[in-house]
């Protein structure tokens, strides 16, 4: 743009010192010559340290916020329920229904994981999905190598924390929309590499895993629900412990965080290579219940949208979200649109955008807003 | 190499060249929203596709020629993205980023399975203006040099548009300042939804051309959507011209790229091209640094 029109809005800027400030930068932006400058450099720096101040007063807030009480026993007692239900289903119910809770634990352990990253340091990953097609090829190509099953599933997740360290380390330096750009093209780039190395993949044509390899649907039943429940358990830790904070602090003002002292770097390193381990694991168990592993069924773009949107429609950054979401999601689709993939995720879509727009802290913040009545609490934001 | 003589040189930079002119009027449409409302449009490729499965449809029932049903599709894209932006994206433009990356992911998860349910997973194309130029030793086909030269018309004739005329003045205004914008008069949310109207229009322009040399399928926008990012990052965000160049430039890289290695390597490109450029410099090249 030319030089001559942003001259003259910035004559029209300067008649307007409430504007002015209301745009200032970033703290620490620009101090020529340092804090004893000039007046107008010295007034420069006491708005930036105010402006740190305030920064730092949200911060704390989080701190703060966040140790409160939460209706945690009732969530103990429902949890138990769950648990209990679950051990003791397969005694029960057929097959089909013993697959179908098999693939609802596949999404509320893929949903933790990306709610361990964005929705705690608010870094959306577009790309997640590709740790889970790691994590799918990695258990496929070991257990045609003659390794037991559980050992599989171990080095799928090792292998997904491996490539997520040095991922984790270059993408991390981007900022918000920034890094959500650079993520949006791995699950593709994952995709292609898999069509590419046909020595290790073979390519389009897939593996197929013989069935003498494969653990029983119990088994499998028994250990997805396993990264479900060890998913959600990181998650509650996480939520608790000073980690969680810190994370949170991240999301909030991540300047500020660093001012008081939070090692921002690690935390969303550590944060991110977590959340790269579980669908490591998950991809390897879910390869051993297809029996089947390509490039297309490994590094599918909806499972990066149904993450995202089942944790949204929860209520993300919560311990309980991701649950209610993906419980929610995965029986609509079954009693709805099971018969129509391409309607299940237009709808997942509508979802998505309906929540964006009137429900941002997703479903848990009505039952929370019913419990608690606290009006001054910003849905999402305080777990 | 035989691949070094200067005609297949010169044939690799010409192709190179029209698909970037191609990138280019899709990139700045992209760019033209961000500049404007600071929001990145992830569904601004599905918008492109809706121009070109526009085109088919038009093409297959009503027999028309992709030229003249880009008079069509322009103008309908023009007021779809208009009321788009007064009924879903004037809500999110305010709110954090990454709120509106979200908005704009959903749009175009709900475009793309439409679009699936309605076309099905094949890829599908428009056969018109087959055959090629002979000049000298080299070979240009018809469908690339018309996408080519029409687009870039296109996107010449948005940025005189944004130069010369009182409203691009606006546009511009409300690109470096909204709030300084409105306290000048501007009605700044118009200018936003004249904004959108403009870049989906220029998408739909694009998918009408893209119809004529490529086939696609709904999930086609992913590779571009790709693409745009690495070109206005590289040209710098918000900065129209920038997005034409970058555009071009990737164009020709890519050509290269295909002609000596893989397709496949060239389809990579504009991702390790992105991703370098944002470890280099995490803000990007150039354009708006903080805002």
């Amino acid at each position: 743009m030319p030089e001559k029109l942003s001259q003259k809005l910035l004559r029209v800027l300067r008649s307007f010192p409430a504007a002015l400030s209301s745009s200032a930068g970033k703290p620490g932006a620009a101090i020529p010559g340092g804090p004893f400058g000039g007046t107008n450099v010295r007034r420069t720096f006491v708005k930036n340290l105010r402006l740190t101040l305030t920064r730092l007063t949200a911060a704390r807030d989080v701190f703060e916020t966040a140790s409160e009480g939460n209706p945690r026993s009732i969530g103990l007692w429902v949890g138990a329920v769950l648990v209990t239900f679950v051990l003791l289903a397969p005694l029960g119910i057929n097959d089909y229904h013993q697959s179908f809770l098999l693939q609802v634990f596949m999404v509320i352990a893929l949903a933790q994981a990306w709610n361990l990253i964005s929705g705690m340091t608010g870094y959306v990953s577009f790309g997640h999905a590709a740790f889970f097609g790691v994590g799918a090829y990695a258990g496929a190509l070991f257990l045609t190598w003659g390794f037991p099953w559980w050992l599989a599933v171990i080095k799928g997740a090792g292998i997904a924390a491996l490539l997520a360290v040095p991922l984790g380390f270059l993408t991390l330096r981007l900022r918000g929309p920034y890094f959500a750009i650079a993520m949006l093209g791995l699950n593709e780039v994952g995709r292609v590499v898999a069509t590419l190395w046909v020595d290790v993949t073979r390519g389009g044509t897939g593996l197929t895993l013989s069935p003498k390899l494969l653990p029983s649907l119990d088994v499998k039943y028994f250990t997805m629900f396993a990264l479900a429940l060890g998913a959600t358990l990181l998650v509650a830790w996480v939520h608790r412990s000073r980690f969680g904070l810190e994370l949170r602090a991240i999301r909030e003002d991540e300047e500020a965080a660093e001012m008081v002292g939070v090692n921002t770097t690690l935390n969303k390193v550590i944060a991110f290579v977590l959340s790269a381990v579980i669908p490591g694991a998950v991809g390897a168990v879910y390869v051993m219940y297809t029996s089947y592993i390509n490039p297309a069924s490994a590094f599918e773009h909806a499972r990066n949208i149904e993450m995202i949107v089942v944790v949204l429609f929860g209520g993300s950054g919560t311990v309980w979200g991701p649950i209610i979401g993906a419980g929610t999601v995965m029986i609509l689709r079954e009693l709805l649109w099971a018969q129509f993939p391409a309607a299940h995720l237009a709808a997942l879509g509508v979802l998505l955008l309906v929540v964006v727009l009137y429900l941002p802290g997703g479903l848990i913040s009505i039952l929370r807003d019913r419990q608690q009545k606290r009006p001054d609490a910003r849905p999402g934001e305080s777990p | 190499m035989e691949l070094l003589e200067p005609d297949i040189l010169l044939q690799l930079l010409i192709g190179g060249l029209l698909a970037g002119m191609l990138y280019a009027l899709l990139a700045c449409g992209l760019n033209l929203v961000f500049g404007v409302m600071r929001v990145i449009n992830l569904a601004h490729a599905e918008l492109m596709l809706v121009g070109a499965f526009g085109a088919y449809v038009l093409f297959t029932i009503f027999g028309l020629h992709p030229l003249v049903s880009l008079l069509l599709i322009v103008p309908v894209l023009f007021i779809a993205g208009y009321y788009l932006q007064s009924v879903l994206i004037e809500r999110v433009v305010e709110r954090p980023m990454l709120t509106s990356l979200l908005a704009t992911y959903g749009l175009s998860i709900i475009l793309i399975n439409v679009g699936l349910l309605l076309f099905s997973a094949d890829f599908k194309s428009v056969p018109v203006l087959q055959g090629s130029f002979l000049i000298g030793e080299l070979t240009v086909s018809k469908p690339r040099v018309t996408a080519g030269v029409i687009s870039l018309l296109l996107t010449v004739g948005v940025y005189l548009f944004l130069e010369r005329s009182h409203l691009g003045k606006a546009i511009r205004a409300v690109s470096e300042h909204a709030q300084v914008a409105a306290i000048c008069g501007i009605d700044v949310r118009k200018i936003r939804m004249l904004t959108f109207g403009m870049a989906a229009a220029m998408a739909g322009a694009a998918g009408v051309m893209l119809s004529v040399i490529y086939s696609f399928w709904p999930g086609s926008g992913i590779d571009f959507i790709q693409k745009c990012f690495a070109i206005i990052i590289i040209g710098g965000m918000g900065n129209f011209l920038g997005a034409l160049y970058g555009g071009i430039l990737l164009g020709v890289v890519e050509a290269f790229v295909g002609g000596f290695a893989s397709t496949q390597w060239a389809e990579a490109v504009a991702y390790l091209l992105l991703v370098t450029v944002l470890l280099i410099r995490p803000t990007g090249l150039k354009g708006v640094a903080r805002a």
